[in-house]
């Protein structure tokens, strides 16, 4: 009965196109620091799975979030494991987004035919760490509110603009609960789709060119 | 880049998957080896290192420390080091904005930049120099990054030194390699030397830098913790005009509010009608017309948002009978037969609950300050006599035993009285420091264990 359910889904969607065209693809020789990308993405896929689940219990109000964030910590059933995750995983992932930035860089791979991946990977880079300073804030403990209060006042130094970034980022003068909320969205809707768009064109590019070789003597 | 150059990049990618391998399953497994080890790495980490604790943010807190995370510690040391330099390091957004927009502009465009199609290291020496060159004044930077500029004695060579390595030496190696440019040699000489001197420099400061003592942030997570934080700041703060258990209808002994009538805070009347925010307030503004001085660091007072939350939590589960409290430590663990306290373990408690109202900076005690063991064994107008090993007439244990001490110049004058002045200890407190006092007054757990009286051994036949 399996294989008759596997026929008929085959038959319209067309398993062997997938395999083909996505899995049985030749490669040079890859080493492991090609892995640094995929590993990048992992941690993109588990960021998401573990940020669903702490939005389940978190509020973004200054009122609440430090408690809520607390009682993630003590009161919901491995509540410590799963924010212990994101927490480390964040830091992860800033390191290895930028440790596969400086492989591409050193094994010259952002050359022709591959300078749009290099692009949307710049996307990429910056993409992450505006997840990191968003998500920085939400415990709204001391460390984050006066690593925002700083980080959003060396965006207010920009000649001309500076107030308006400074009161975009914000909210308003001061940090409050709009600038929560605000920080918030972007942290679980903003970000991420950019994120996952960019991610979208940065794999369909790489399977389009194929990873590139290592470099050799007569590259 | 003409055509004949795609042409021979893509023949020889060609070559290159010839000699290949499939993506399927000789990549993807490497990749898979890959994240669950970065899986597992996260387990141990969220499992053994956890997320510390942090106190809840604090608007009004402004002694606070500000520090951004870590990956952007290195622009933060960067704009402290810059705004040293003389004359540009005031113009501050060339540094926030225009160098950061720049580095970002450069790090976009380097497939325009590097135009040459060559790939392989010892045919693009000039860029892997500037970049490894970035690399490492970026980590060194970050590592720097809690090391003041001026130290406390107001000398700034470790500032002149981190200014050094994390912009002089990497500004001069950048003007050389491009004085280098062609000659291949001295490039990786000027990046070997700019690298290892622009470590060597760091590592003095590393060195050099006086060791930060971790500062220790107690933060209560837990609910009984949370109880017990409240407690002993209810017990410094508030017992002098509302008693150890909020029952205080006329206040007594307190200056300027002698005999004054309130209602006791721990009666339904306020905790029913005040709510926790509204309880936030009257904390942190105080009553200003009836006496009370404001709390909160937004109106000049002592406490965090945290603390006052904690009061309030211990207020609601002790004394509002809406809510029900949680098993609780004891504020010391009992003594065994023959066991001496210890100063860590029992006496610090016990002070900060019955003794540290008073007995410290800024309130009426004889100079006498109990907030650690040093104070409590060398402080106060009577130092030599409040607290003598093994003397059970040290001043501290006859004024918590109901004596006051008289004058001995003139013995109808009361010198010190009995302590506290308005609630007696419990017996089992005043053994602890009975016993305390009479075994020489440990300081550690592992002290007083030495001091524990070891049965006599039985003779053996
Ligand atoms: C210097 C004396 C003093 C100290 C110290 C003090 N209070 Fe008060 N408190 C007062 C007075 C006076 C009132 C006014 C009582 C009234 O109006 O009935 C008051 C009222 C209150 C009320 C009730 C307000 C109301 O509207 O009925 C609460 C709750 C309260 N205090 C809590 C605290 C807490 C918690 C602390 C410790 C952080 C504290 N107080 C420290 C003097 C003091
Ligand atoms: C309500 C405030 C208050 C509390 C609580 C309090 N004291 Fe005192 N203490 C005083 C004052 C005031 C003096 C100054 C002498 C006097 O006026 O009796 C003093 C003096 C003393 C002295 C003599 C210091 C000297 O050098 O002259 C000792 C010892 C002492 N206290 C021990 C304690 C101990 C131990 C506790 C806790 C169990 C305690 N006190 C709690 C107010 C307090
Ligand atoms: C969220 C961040 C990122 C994800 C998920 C990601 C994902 C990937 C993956 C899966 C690969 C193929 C495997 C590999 O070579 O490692 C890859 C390759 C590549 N990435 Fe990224 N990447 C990210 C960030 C970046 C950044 C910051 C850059 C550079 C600015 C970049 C530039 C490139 C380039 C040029 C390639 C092709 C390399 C080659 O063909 O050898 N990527 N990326």
């Amino acid at each position: 009965m399996w294989k008759n359910i596997y026929l008929w889904l085959d038959e319209r969607i067309g398993f062997n196109d997938f395999y083909k065209n996505l899995l049985d693809r030749p490669e040079p020789k890859t080493s492991w620091w090609n892995t640094l990308g995929s590993a990048s993405m992992f941690l993109f896929v588990l960021q998401g799975l573990t940020g669903i689940f702490l939005t389940v219990y978190y509020t973004p109000s200054p009122d609440h979030a430090y408690d809520s964030v607390n009682y993630i910590m003590e009161g919901v059933a491995f509540g410590w494991l799963i924010r212990g995750i994101h927490h480390w995983g964040a830091t992860l992932m800033v390191i290895l987004v930028f440790v596969h930035m400086l492989r591409v860089f050193y094994t010259a791979s952002f050359k022709y035919p591959r300078e749009l991946t290099w692009l949307i990977g710049i996307g990429l880079f910056l993409t992450t760490l505006g997840m990191g300073f968003t998500g920085y804030l939400l415990p709204w403990n001391q460390k984050a509110f006066w690593a925002t209060t700083v980080g959003t006042q060396i965006a207010g130094t920009a000649p001309y603009i500076g107030e308006f970034i400074l009161k975009a980022l914000r909210g308003g003068p001061d940090l409050s609960a709009l600038t929560l909320q605000r920080f918030f969205s972007a942290h679980i809707w903003i970000i991420p789709a950019i994120l996952a768009a960019l991610i979208g064109v940065h794999l369909f590019l790489i399977i389009k060119h194929g990873e590139s070789h290592w470099p050799k003597k007569e590259d | 880049m003409n055509d004949e150059t795609k042409k021979q990049i893509n023949e020889r990618y060609e070559r290159e998957l010839d000699k290949g391998e499939r993506f399927w399953p000789d990549t993807i497994f490497k990749d898979v080896v890959m994240s669950l080890g970065i899986f597992l790495l996260l387990i141990l980490l969220a499992t053994f290192v956890g997320v510390p604790a942090e106190p809840k943010a604090d608007p009004s807190d402004t002694s606070y420390i500000p520090r951004p995370e870590w990956y952007f510690l290195f622009l933060f040391k960067f704009l402290a080091l810059y705004g040293q330099l003389p004359v540009i390091g005031k113009i501050e957004w060339l540094a926030t904005v225009l160098i950061p927009g720049i580095a970002v502009a450069v790090l976009t465009l380097i497939p325009f930049i590097e135009k040459s199609p060559h790939r392989h290291y010892s045919k693009r020496v000039l860029p892997i120099a500037i970049m490894t060159i970035m690399v490492v004044g970026i980590v060194l930077l970050t590592l720097m990054s809690e090391i003041p500029t001026v130290s406390e004695d107001g000398s700034a060579l470790l500032g002149m030194l981190q200014t050094i390595s994390g912009i002089f030496i990497p500004l001069a190696a950048y003007i050389l390699l491009f004085a280098f440019k062609n000659n291949t040699r001295l490039m990786l000489w000027t990046t070997g030397l700019a690298a290892a001197s622009m470590i060597l420099v760091s590592g003095t400061v590393l060195t050099l830098a006086p060791e930060k003592e971790a500062e220790e942030t107690s933060v209560a997570t837990t609910l009984p913790d949370q109880i017990v934080a409240g407690q002993d700041l209810y017990s410094i703060h508030c017992t002098e005009c509302h008693g150890d258990d909020g029952s205080v209808a006329v206040i007594e002994g307190v200056e300027g509010l002698e005999g004054e009538k309130i209602t006791p805070i721990n009666s339904r009347d306020v905790l029913y009608t005040i709510t926790d925010s509204a309880m936030n307030e009257v904390i942190a503004y105080g009553r200003p017309n009836a006496g009370m001085p404001p709390f909160g660091k937004t109106y000049g007072g002592e406490l965090t948002k945290s603390e006052i939350d904690y009061i309030i939590i211990f207020m609601r589960y002790l004394w509002d009978d809406r809510f029900e409290a949680p098993v609780i430590k004891p504020l010391f663990p009992p003594l065994a037969d023959g066991e001496v306290p210890s100063y860590d373990v029992h006496i610090q408690p016990i002070v900060k609950r019955y003794c540290i109202s008073c007995h410290r900076a800024g309130k009426d005690n004889n100079n006498y300050l109990m907030t650690t063991y040093e104070e409590i064994l060398t402080t106060g107008d009577q130092a030599a006599n409040n607290v003598i090993a093994g003397d059970e007439k040290s001043y501290l244990l006859q004024t918590i035993q109901g004596q006051s001490i008289m004058n001995p110049e003139k013995p109808d004058e009361e010198l010190i009285g009995v302590m506290p002045p308005t609630k007696a200890l419990k017996p089992d407190v005043v053994d602890v420091f009975v016993r305390w006092v009479m075994n020489g007054m440990p300081q550690t757990a592992a002290e007083a264990a030495a001091l524990f009286a070891t049965p006599a051994p039985t003779p053996t036949p």
